[in-house]
């Protein structure tokens, strides 16, 4: 059964729903929520900039991009959180895009303490093979891997510049995520939506965070260390912390 | 907006029904693999629109002085594409681009052409008929012919619904090519059936899929200490194509603006593109020589010595092409693979358009 097939179902059931008394709960506002891409604090620029990396080398960022599942606000005094979004796939991979991408969703007005979302895919859809998805859906961006290694739930890709000669000809391919690790971000925030006030959200992801921190930066000019995709499971799991930890979430 | 094509192919079952029709219903039965092909919600195929795409497709009148059709260039027996390293069009002019195969056309969404100048079948097919190099850009003179032309114009009224020869446009022409080639589907290759458990792959076949797949990546694996060939972030399943833009390292480029041809920088304006092409569909590859958007590469031998050796410099080549390290066994297993991607069916059945 495909999963588009649900679709007219839900609609039903939610219209369905209408029929009941609680019609006056569900009314729903637009709400768009921005996700910025930075390296060291500034917008991400794909291959036209040079970024300075703190062991000395330069980078071109050909590639960033991420999955965020099931992306949900908490309603204030407790109750089920409310989804935004099951999937989304959050990625700059041309110089002729924006840092910052908005996407709108829809969710009921409302008192709310925070936001959350998980870093990759989520289980139950890494666990359903991209052709039972319409051909457009975010799980057919010819991100999965494979029957047993699934989708790509993050990447990172760049050419360094080691030896500051001014060509950039070492590689760099970061390729993560498995159902291991899969990570919930929250964010808290107290918030009102009510169509007037709303607050606008940006999501900040920074490719230098996800690389390196004042203490201890990734070592890219390690030969081990330059193409990550899955197999040596330390690094990877080291490399993803970075990244699903650096999130931060921009309020105005 | 966009449907299944589910519909599509149940009534090119029906189609075939008719008899002598057979081609146009090929392996609707093995889609299963695919998610299922997008088509626009003003041009759902009919029984009569792809029956007149077809004919369309391989009728010179279509050029300006109707010595070319789009079957010239994408013949049948090539898998739809030439065999020429650049295209030659009409009065022979050499075109500036290689002409690639069909198979599965139907199912890139997202860009078309070499640098993803059009989006969707339809507009495509506007080009070729547009292009002096290819048919002679003359669409007045093609609509006046179809609009005059006492079994087309008749086929055109039924198929769109059209009052008087004069509402025949260029876009129903579009339209019924495209229904036509969202038909050219080939899930039927060794490797279509090795993975529906229908075959097995030889023993080189299965280590160029490893080398595809960087199968190696998987530490415990049986393949663990192979060289990866990295081809999959690009080339990849079903359709061997991810339908996006890089440099896979043809040319050395010490500044961008130094690329012959500008690729998707030419169309995106942007300098940081230029020297990228989209990444083709490998199906049917081994049947669709010469090899890159110039046709610069006569074999798929030649093809995995360029990847193996890392591709030439430049500052945009994608950070996913470099030295491979591939002896020369591994080297050939994955030419081996790529020619599992053909599909002898597909080529057979395509042959039987011809009539
Ligand atoms: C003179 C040879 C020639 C003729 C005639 C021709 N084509 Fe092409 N076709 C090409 C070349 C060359 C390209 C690639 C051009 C580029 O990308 O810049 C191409 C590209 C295409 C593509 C895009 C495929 C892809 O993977 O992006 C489609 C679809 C196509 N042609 C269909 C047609 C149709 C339909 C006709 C008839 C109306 C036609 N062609 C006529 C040579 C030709
Ligand atoms: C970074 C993305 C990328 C990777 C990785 C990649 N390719 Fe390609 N491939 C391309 C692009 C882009 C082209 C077209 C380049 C051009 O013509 O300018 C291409 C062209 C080809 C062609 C020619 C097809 C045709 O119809 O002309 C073949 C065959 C091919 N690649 C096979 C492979 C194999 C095998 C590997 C792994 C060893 C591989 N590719 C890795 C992007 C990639």
């Amino acid at each position: 059964m495909k999963y588009a097939l649900y679709l007219p179902l839900f609609i039903l059931l939610f219209a369905l729903g209408c029929d009941d008394d609680d019609v006056l709960s569900t009314q729903e506002v637009d709400f768009p929520i921005s996700f910025r891409a930075e390296f060291g604090g500034t917008p991400l620029a794909i291959q036209s900039a040079d970024y300075a990396y703190p062991t000395g080398a330069d980078l071109k960022i050909q590639l960033f991009q991420y999955y965020v599942s099931d992306l949900e606000l908490l309603p204030a005094g407790g109750g089920d959180p409310v989804q935004l979004s099951d999937i989304e796939l959050i990625r700059w991979m041309s110089a002729t895009e924006a840092a910052t991408t908005t996407r709108t969703f829809q969710a009921p007005i409302g008192d709310y303490v925070g936001l959350r979302f998980g870093v990759g895919v989520s289980p139950d859809l890494n666990a359903q093979d991209p052709s039972n998805f319409a051909a457009d859906f975010v799980l057919n961006e010819n991100e999965f891997w494979g029957p047993s290694t699934r989708y790509v739930f993050a990447k990172i890709e760049a050419n360094a510049d080691l030896e500051n000669d001014g060509t950039f000809d070492t590689p760099l391919t970061y390729h993560l995520g498995s159902d291991a690790l899969y990570t919930t971000v929250t964010f808290n925030r107290t918030f009102t939506l009510d169509g007037t006030q709303d607050p606008d959200f940006t999501i900040v992801a920074d490719v230098l965070k996800a690389l390196a921190d004042d203490t201890d930066s990734f070592d890219i000019a390690n030969p081990d260390q330059q193409r990550i995709h899955g197999g040596n499971q330390a690094i990877a799991t080291d490399l993803w912390n970075r990244l699903a930890d650096q999130f931060s979430l921009e309020t105005r | 907006m966009i449907s299944g094509l589910a519909g599509a192919f149940l009534l090119l079952g029906t189609l075939a029904c008719d008899g002598g029709e057979v081609a146009l219903t090929a392996k609707r039965e093995h889609l299963e693999a695919f998610a299922d092909m997008l088509v626009p919600a003003d041009n759902p195929a009919t029984l009569e629109g792809v029956a007149l795409g077809r004919d369309l497709f391989f009728d010179p009148l279509l050029s300006a002085d109707s010595t070319i059709s789009c079957g010239t260039c994408h013949r049948p027996e090539l898998a739809f594409s030439d065999g020429l390293p650049l295209s030659r069009g009409i009065g022979g002019r050499l075109g500036r681009r290689n002409t690639p195969g069909l198979a599965n056309v139907g199912y890139l969404h997202q860009h078309l052409f070499w640098d993803g100048r059009a989006v969707g079948l339809e507009a495509q097919a506007l080009h070729p008929i547009a292009e002096p190099h290819e048919m002679g850009g003359d669409w007045a003179t093609v609509l006046g012919k179809l609009r005059r032309h006492p079994d087309y114009w008749p086929r055109f009224r039924s198929a769109f619904g059209l009052g008087s020869p004069d509402q025949l446009e260029a876009s129903h022409v579009g339209k019924a090519l495209a229904q036509f080639q969202r038909t050219l589907v080939s899930s039927d290759s060794k490797y279509d059936r090795v993975q529906r458990g229908e075959a097995v792959f030889s023993t080189a076949e299965a280590l160029g899929e490893a080398i595809f797949f960087d199968f190696a990546d998987d530490p415990e694996g049986p393949y663990a200490g192979l060289p990866t060939g990295e081809c999959a972030h690009c080339h990849t399943p079903p359709h061997f194509t991810n339908q996006r833009f890089f440099n896979n390292g043809l040319d050395a480029a010490a500044h961008l603006e130094d690329f012959g041809d500008p690729g998707r920088g030419g169309i995106t304006g942007s300098k940081a593109e230029l020297g990228l092409f989209r990444a083709p569909g490998l199906r049917n590859v081994a049947l669709t020589a010469p090899y890159m958007h110039d046709g610069r590469m006569a074999t798929l031998e030649e093809v995995v010595a360029h990847y193996n050796g890392g591709g030439e410099y430049a500052e945009n080549k994608s950070a996913n092409v470099f030295p491979l390290g591939l002896d020369s066994v591994q080297a050939t297993a994955l030419v081996a693979f790529l020619q599992t991607l053909t599909d002898s069916s597909f080529v057979t059945q395509s042959i039987m358009l011809l009539r």
